[in-house]
């Protein structure tokens, strides 16, 4: 069985910062980490492995400094590694990111399954599963809790929603987002960490994966930063200090004549 | 043809919250981009009645595909039909309930048509050019973030809870559009069981009154005395993330990006500096009340009531004032 896990390199938080020209968040001189949520896809996808055999692929898009992530990601169980870097990416929205990220994985075929984490902590979009799904034509089954195999080819995914628990039955191959808390990722095996000191990512870049310049990158992003900025607020504030004891008076009587108390 | 649609959530109990809360926005953009609220659905024959009663809420057009396949959400398939009620009718926006349902459909149709999609918003503006401006925090960097796309229809999801739902209007009539499909695209998802979880009522989401506290109130003690507070204001205690991190109290008491969205009357802020990450979820407060050592913090400058002193004095002398009230030991009333 072939599994790839789409692990998304992510700024430490806190260290993030803004470029002001294009509005895009700059990564390259923050503390690189593994987005939190992926871990729980990757142990999934590790366990699937261990309990019905095949290989895991973790597969990347991020800078170069990013290779000692996906050395972590071999000591966590991940048995090929692949790192999608190209200047051409830089700046894609979750359009673009998912668009590349399909080409990658149509570049890695056969696969029956790609696992990903629920959302990144830094876009928190929740979007470039799905997004992924239809690029390759195959379903997405998103907020994953369990996974199993069924009768004949089928797979029986259990997924959260609101209100309810589903319990759905496909045919591979299919994109899996994988719900946080559901599994217990295991620590790093000091086993892989000594052995992946002598491995080396499989770097792919945008034209090995056959990307059309035109989906990649900035310009092949359909969203478009426009601004940040931060709230400010001119409301006609009132403002009370003095002895605590006189505040509270003041505030308990603004309170009562607006019969909020 | 255009439009200013919505997608039509649905459950076991009608449609979904948000569906009011979207339509409420539409409402007030639509004009702006001279399109007719829509509200699409898809689904079977059960859903006609309340189809119907969409326009007592002010929709001007319901669109309905029917098929005994959409007995139920299924990605593929929800999203196939989407796609091609979208290139058939053109409109020029559709927003989505940053549910687990909009969140799962909304980024298939962008990937099937190649759409751009913003995540999240809790605000929109029409600008000169009649671009939708969409919205959202960025949470890693605590900013705002302006987002337009450069697709048609500009697709977006909001997150629930943010703005008010519309209000049934004593007017408002008119038959949904049916479209009955022949055939619909075989779906790879089969249902077989659901389980009900009953939903974790909050009961931050509903309340009249929410005081919260956080980091400002120094120590555990300190803030264990808001439950008092709420409960002589029949309210309910909200946190930032950092208290219940510290294990002040559970994390559904988390209000913000990252938890609960609230909007009660009244919002009392105890030691909390008002992050970007927090705010957008206590935002449609209709009156604020910050207590700070800081005057400039951030939260400070939102509020309508800033008080300027230490949380961990004034929480105590507050409860013992209003608990004079409520006991009726107050001389001015
Ligand atoms: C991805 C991400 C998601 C997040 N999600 C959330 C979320 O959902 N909800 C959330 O709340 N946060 C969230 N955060 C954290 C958020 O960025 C802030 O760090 C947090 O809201 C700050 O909490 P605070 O106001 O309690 O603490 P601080 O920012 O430390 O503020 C404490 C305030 O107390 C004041 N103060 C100090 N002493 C006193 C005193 N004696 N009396 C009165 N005032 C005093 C200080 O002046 C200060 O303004 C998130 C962060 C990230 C990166
Ligand atoms: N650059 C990337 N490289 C690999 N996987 C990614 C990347 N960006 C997003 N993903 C995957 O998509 C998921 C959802 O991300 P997002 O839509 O940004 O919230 C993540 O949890 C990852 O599994």
């Amino acid at each position: 069985m072939n599994l790839i896990v789409c692990l998304k390199p992510v700024p430490e938080p806190g260290t993030v910062k803004v470029d002001p020209e294009t509005h895009t968040l700059k990564r390259a001189s923050s503390e690189l980490i593994i987005n939190p949520p992926d871990r729980f896809a990757l142990e999934m996808a590790v366990e699937l492995k261990e309990r019905y055999g095949g290989k895991v692929t973790a597969l990347m898009m991020g800078p170069p400094n990013a290779v000692p992530l996906l050395k972590e990601a071999y000591a966590l169980g991940a048995d090929e590694l692949v790192l999608l870097s190209d200047r051409a990416f830089a700046g894609s929205d979750t359009l673009a990111t998912s668009y590349a990220l399909a080409k990658a994985i149509q570049k890695l075929s056969p696969f029956d399954l790609v696992l990903m984490g629920k959302a990144s902590i830094d876009g928190e979009t929740a979007q470039v599963g799905p997004e992924t799904g239809a690029w390759l034509g195959i379903p997405s089954i998103t907020q994953v809790k369990t996974l199993v195999r069924g009768e004949n080819d089928a797979w029986v995914a259990r997924r959260i929603f609101e209100d309810f628990e589903e319990e759905v039955e496909f045919s591979p191959p299919a994109v899996i987002t994988v719900e946080p808390e559901t599994n217990d990722p295991r620590p790093p095996s000091l086993k892989r960490l000594l052995a992946v000191r002598n491995l080396e990512p499989q770097v792919l870049s945008a034209r090995q994966v056959d990307c059309d310049p035109t989906k990649t990158g900035l310009s092949g992003s359909p969203t478009q930063v426009l601004d940040v900025f931060t709230p400010t607020y001119e409301g006609k504030r009132e403002v009370l200090s003095g002895e605590p004891e006189e505040v509270v008076e003041k505030l308990v009587s603004i309170l009562r004549e607006r019969g909020l108390i | 043809m255009g439009g200013f649609w919505i997608y039509g959530e649905w459950g076991e109990n009608g449609f979904h919250p948000v569906v009011y809360e979207l339509i409420s926005v539409a409402r007030r953009l639509a004009p702006k981009l001279a399109e007719k609220v829509t509200v699409v659905v898809l689904g079977t024959d059960d859903l006609r009645e309340a189809a119907r009663e969409l326009f007592r809420y002010g929709v001007e057009k319901v669109l309905l595909f029917i098929h005994p396949e959409l007995s139920y959400f299924r990605d593929d398939l929800y999203a196939e039909i989407l796609a091609a009620a979208i290139k058939e009718r053109d409109p020029s926006v559709f927003l989505f309930g940053a549910t687990a349902e909009g969140q799962a459909l909304a980024p298939r149709v962008a990937g099937l048509l190649g759409l751009g999609l913003t995540a999240h918003c809790i605000a929109f503006e029409v600008d000169d050019e009649a671009r939708l401006i969409q919205i959202r925090p960025s949470f890693g960097e605590n900013v705002m973030a302006k987002i337009v796309s450069k697709t048609r229809p500009q697709m977006a999801t909001v997150r629930p809870g943010v703005f008010p739902k519309a209000e049934p209007q004593a007017s408002g009539e008119g038959e949904p559009e049916e479209i009955r499909l022949s055939e619909v695209p075989k779906s790879v998802l089969r249902r077989r069981a659901v389980y009900p979880v009953p939903r974790k009522e909050s009961p931050l989401s509903e309340a009249k009154v929410v005081v919260a506290g956080g980091r400002g109130l120094l120590t555990k003690e300190n803030f264990e005395k808001l439950h008092e507070l709420a409960k002589l204001l029949s309210g309910a205690v909200g946190a930032t993330r950092p208290v219940c991190h510290l294990g002040w109290i559970s994390e559904e008491h988390m209000i913000g990006v990252s938890g609960e969205t609230v909007a009660p009357r009244l919002y009392i802020g105890f030691g909390i500096s008002g992050a970007l990450q927090h705010t957008v979820g206590m935002e449609g407060s209709e009156v604020v009340v910050a207590v700070n050592t800081d005057p400039e913090a951030t939260l400070m400058q939102r509020a309508d009531i800033a008080v300027v002193g230490d949380a961990t004095r004034i929480l105590p002398l507050l409860i013992r004032r209003i608990r004079e009230i409520k006991e009726g030991r107050d001389g001015a009333s």
